[in-house]
Formats: C-alpha cells, sequence, structure tokens
C-alpha cells in the first residue's frame, strides 16, 4: 500500500513508498510502529502525536482502521508560510 | 470575491494589485501586503533558496478557508491570497494578500488576519537552505502570539 511522508519526514524517508498491506484490522497508531521499525532514524518523529496522520486528505486518530487501498499520509507539523 | 492561489513562478505583486483593483465593486478601501523571502537567516547566515513543501490539495484548501474567513469577519467585499511553493530565492515575493472593504479599518485588519493566520495555519513545511546548513522551520513564538490576538 502507498504510504507519503511531508517537510522533514518526506526528506528523510522520501515523499511516497509502497509497503507491504498491513494485516487486516491494523490501526493508524499500529502503523506507526510498523514503519517505525522499517524506518529507525524517522522513528521518534513517526512515533509523536505531534506528527499527525491523514486518509483521503482527513486528519484521522490513532484508532482509525488502515485500509490498504486508501494511501495514509504523514504531515509533521506545518510550519505556515 | 475570493481569490486563492498557489504560485509555483514569481509573483508581480504589481500586476496582482492592479488585477485586484480591477475587479472592485465600489469598496473604499484596499490594504494589500507583500511578504519578500529575506536573505539572512535569525543567525546571520545568508540565505540560498527557502523550500515550501506542500500538499497537492490540503495547502490550498487551508489557504482559501483563511481568505474566506478574512472575508466573513471583516466584510471584506474582495480577497485575495497568492503563495508561492517549491523553491524561492531571497528577495522573491513569497506572499501577496489582499482585502477590499467598503472602509479602511476592515481592510486593514483582513489582511492583518490573513497573514497571522498564513504565517501560522497555512499547510506548508518551510526549510531555509542556508550556507550554514538546512533547517526545517517551524513558527516562532512570536507568530502564534500574533495568531492569538484573532481568537475568540
Amino acid at each position: 500500500m502507498e504510504i507519503r511522508f511531508f517537510g522533514r519526514l518526506g526528506e528523510r524517508i522520501g515523499r511516497e513508498i509502497e509497503i507491504e498491506p498491513p494485516p487486516p484490522g491494523c490501526t493508524v497508531g499500529e502503523l506507526r510502529v510498523l514503519l517505525a521499525a522499517l524506518y529507525p532514524d524517522a522513528a521518534e518523529e513517526l512515533a509523536s502525536m505531534s506528527t499527525r496522520a491523514c486518509i483521503d486528505d482527513t486528519i484521522v486518530g490513532e484508532e482509525a482502521a488502515v485500509d490498504p487501498a486508501r494511501a495514509v499520509e504523514f504531515f509533521p507539523p506545518v510550519s505556515g508560510g | 470575491m475570493i481569490d486563492a492561489r498557489l504560485a509555483d513562478a514569481p509573483i508581480d505583486a504589481a500586476a496582482e494589485l492592479a488585477g485586484f483593483m480591477a475587479k472592485l465593486a465600489g469598496e473604499g478601501a484596499v490594504v494589500s501586503f507583500v511578504g519578500i523571502a529575506r536573505p539572512r537567516t535569525r543567525g546571520g547566515a545568508r540565505v540560498e533558496r527557502i523550500f515550501l513543501d506542500h500538499h497537492p490539495r490540503l495547502t490550498l484548501r487551508s489557504i482559501e478557508e483563511i481568505a474566506t474567513a478574512a472575508a466573513a469577519r471583516f466584510q471584506a467585499g474582495a480577497i485575495a491570497a497568492v503563495h508561492r511553493f517549491g523553491a524561492v530565492r531571497p528577495g522573491e515575493t513569497i506572499v501577496f494578500v489582499a482585502a477590499a472593504a467598503r472602509h479602511r479599518r476592515a481592510a486593514f485588519e483582513a489582511a492583518d488576519y490573513m497573514m497571522d493566520r498564513l504565517k501560522t495555519d497555512a499547510v506548508f513545511w518551510k526549510r531555509e537552505d542556508a550556507v550554514d546548513g538546512v533547517r526545517w522551520i517551524e513558527p516562532t513564538d512570536a507568530d502564534r502570539a500574533e495568531r492569538a490576538r484573532w481568537s475568540e
């Protein structure tokens, strides 16, 4: 499935990656743990609650279900313009 | 009339203002603001460029939301908000806003409000590439304090 990263995270990991679909029932919180294992350099930021998760252009919480057909995006805190 | 846009090339502020004023419908006051990319970091190092990472949909949506809120809050008849994304060189215009209203106070406040919100709430991730290193920037305490003036 597709995962996208922005800002500092995008620079560190890449704008878009493709990962094996996580097991059914996986939540956004669990996806963070999975990604942190894949990208230990970015683990702290991936785990941080100031990094927000977004599905279909909507910010979602940690309990949101991950659907492999819908990309999950991770946003570090925005800087403003 | 709300005109919110992203620009991937230098913004011509004079042309933006002329285009904005050509579309007015009887407002008595126009206030515009031009933000220019600074040549030095806070520490004094020379900046080679600012890079504004943006989201393909949510960035523009955030600017539209700010422009719409300014129009409603200050009863501004016309609003423009144009923001660069991508690489911006020092000296280039990074943001242009304009507000038109019946009277001057509302136009001043609408422009002020938009800038305070753009500096904190617009969906950008800003990186400063300077001769002494590369830094991802977050809003300063001063930016947040300015933003808080408009909270109710």
